[in-house]
């Protein structure tokens, strides 16, 4: 594929995020009705003008349940993903620009960490601190700076023998000086284009954890929240269990999309 | 001697291997007086550039002592080295900051203390022009881009260049306009100069005195004249007749 398509293809995709992330952030604005509002006498009514998506077993709008579900859901993976970025890059340029003790030390907790299934050590931690908001990050995010911390430090590793930094060196700039200036700017979209495909796999803990019971609490409208809820009741008003699921599929596939363009586009 | 500006006792450096220790740098001795130009030859992994990263301090020496006039600072850290020494590249390309102008990478150490008198004066020693500044390394050159390395080096008033096989990336045209360059700053004896390369005739054009590095360690050294028109060592006579286009300075 040529440079000119792939970044055509990118604009598109990286437009449909946006699209995506500004009806989440935006969904008090955009959402026709209050999603939390249940009527005993429009449970499970199927999609109209009214209510796009249909309405759940309580009644409530399903369509301003996604778009208050998206807030929660994006919110909190990116959120998780911001910090999880931060941290684990710091310690993986940390590790591999000093390297020694620290740096065998702390990668072989990584290793620790990547022997164990990222879902089977979010459900044990979530499940002992009782699930919500807080017990999802914690549990994510206790094995998710490991992919940004191993790829910081094999780019830091590699870029701390270049020329360029030899001769900072000798210019008398300090260690954290070219940390800063010299090697973060340039792992940066390394770190970002792993980043956005990172949001697609947080995305599937942080509603795996909500299907599971152990995530976002009800009456909280959360995607896979949503899905929990509804499945009872799927053969009776299947949208409500279809909608969230689309979203959830949606975002996911097109994050992941737009980081493998970008990782196309780089190596290019 | 009172003109000896570095020195070089018993150098020393092994690197582990999974076959055992490798001795980069095998108990090597050197000097190199004010305003003199000291080649270093010999074969890829013979040792020059780990002797050269040795005596920056970019690497630390398992052995042995390495001397500034006269005072030792085998033990300071490369930030304090830069102060009487700058290193000039291979990859005249990677010795910058793909992301920085050029601006900003040569004036990196010296932002507060190089006028730009100063500055503009010696690109224009350089051949260079002043527009080159704005550019990032990809937009230059490889000769345009090593003669910016040599501008850093100069500007940073080190006395002493290393060079670590400059010319050795660079195209026959381009080789032979840095070499001219250097020609021209030797005239000038504004510096001393250790030019680490594997190309014989190269050295023997550029250099007063010579090394010659085998394995590590140094099997030849002397006035470039002497070592070139009578060798001792097998390896530098197969060296010397090896070289094609060999010509005596």
């Amino acid at each position: 594929m040529t440079r000119k398509k792939l970044k055509f293809k990118i604009t598109v995709v990286a437009s449909i995020a946006v699209v995506i992330v500004f009806a989440a952030l935006f969904s008090g604005i955009i959402a026709p009705n209050d999603p939390y509002s249940t009527s005993a006498a429009g449970i499970r009514m199927a999609p109209s003008f009214e209510y796009p998506f249909g309405t759940d077993n309580l009644g409530r709008c399903v369509f301003s349940r996604v778009l208050y579900g998206g807030r929660t859901t994006i919110g909190m993976t990116f959120l998780l993903v911001a910090i999880s970025f931060v941290i684990g890059t710091f310690i993986g340029m940390i590790c591999g620009y000093f390297g020694g003790w620290l740096d065998r030390l702390l990668m072989r907790v990584a290793d620790v960490t990547l022997a164990f299934p990222q879902m089977v050590i979010a459900i044990a931690v979530a499940g002992i601190l009782g699930g919500g908001l807080f017990g999802v990050l914690l549990a994510l995010g206790i094995t998710m700076w490991v992919s940004f911390a191993r790829l910081a430090r094999s780019h830091t590793y590699s870029l701390k023998s270049k020329p360029y930094i030899s001769a900072a060196i000798l210019a008398g700039k300090s260690s954290w000086y070219i940390l800063g200036r010299h090697i973060f700017p340039n792992i940066l979209a390394s770190l970002l284009t792993n980043g956005l495909t990172q949001i697609g796999v947080t995305m599937i803990g942080i509603s795996g954890l909500s299907f599971l019971g152990i995530g976002v609490q009800a009456p909280s409208a959360e995607w896979g929240q949503m899905i929990a809820e509804a499945r009872a009741y799927i053969q009776i008003a299947p949208w409500a269990v279809l909608f969230p699921a689309l979203a959830i599929a949606i975002t996911i596939i097109v994050f992941n999309y737009l980081g493998d363009l970008i990782m196309d586009y780089r190596e290019l | 001697m009172s003109n000896v500006i570095l020195e070089g006792k018993k150098l020393q450096k092994s690197f582990s291997d999974k076959g055992g220790n490798i001795d980069a740098v095998n108990s090597v001795d050197f000097t190199l007086r004010t305003g003199q130009f000291l080649g270093i030859v010999g074969e890829s992994g013979s040792g020059k550039s780990t002797l050269l990263r040795l005596i920056a301090g970019l690497e630390k020496a398992d052995e042995g002592s390495l001397f500034y006039k006269e005072k030792e600072y085998t033990n300071a850290s490369p930030a304090e080295n830069g102060r009487f020494l700058q290193m000039i590249f291979q990859d005249a390309y990677a010795s910058f900051d793909p992301r920085m102008k050029m601006k900003d990478s040569i004036l990196e150490g010296v932002k507060n203390t190089c006028p730009e008198a100063k500055l503009y004066d010696t690109m224009d020693k350089l051949g260079l022009k002043k527009g080159l500044l704005e550019k990032r390394p990809k937009e230059l050159s490889g000769g345009q881009c090593q003669r910016m390395s040599i501008l850093r080096a100069l500007l940073c008033g080190a006395e002493i260049l290393l060079c670590d096989e400059i010319t050795s990336a660079l195209d026959v045209v381009t080789q032979a306009q840095i070499c001219e360059l250097l020609l021209q700053l030797r005239n000038q004896r504004e510096f001393s100069l250790i030019f680490v390369s594997h190309d014989i005739s190269l050295v023997s054009n550029l250099c007063d005195e010579m090394l010659v590095m085998y394995e590590g360690s140094v099997v030849e050294e002397g006035k470039t004249k002497d070592v070139i028109t009578s060798p001792n060592h097998p390896y530098t006579k197969s060296l010397i007749s090896c070289s094609k286009g060999l010509s005596l300075s």
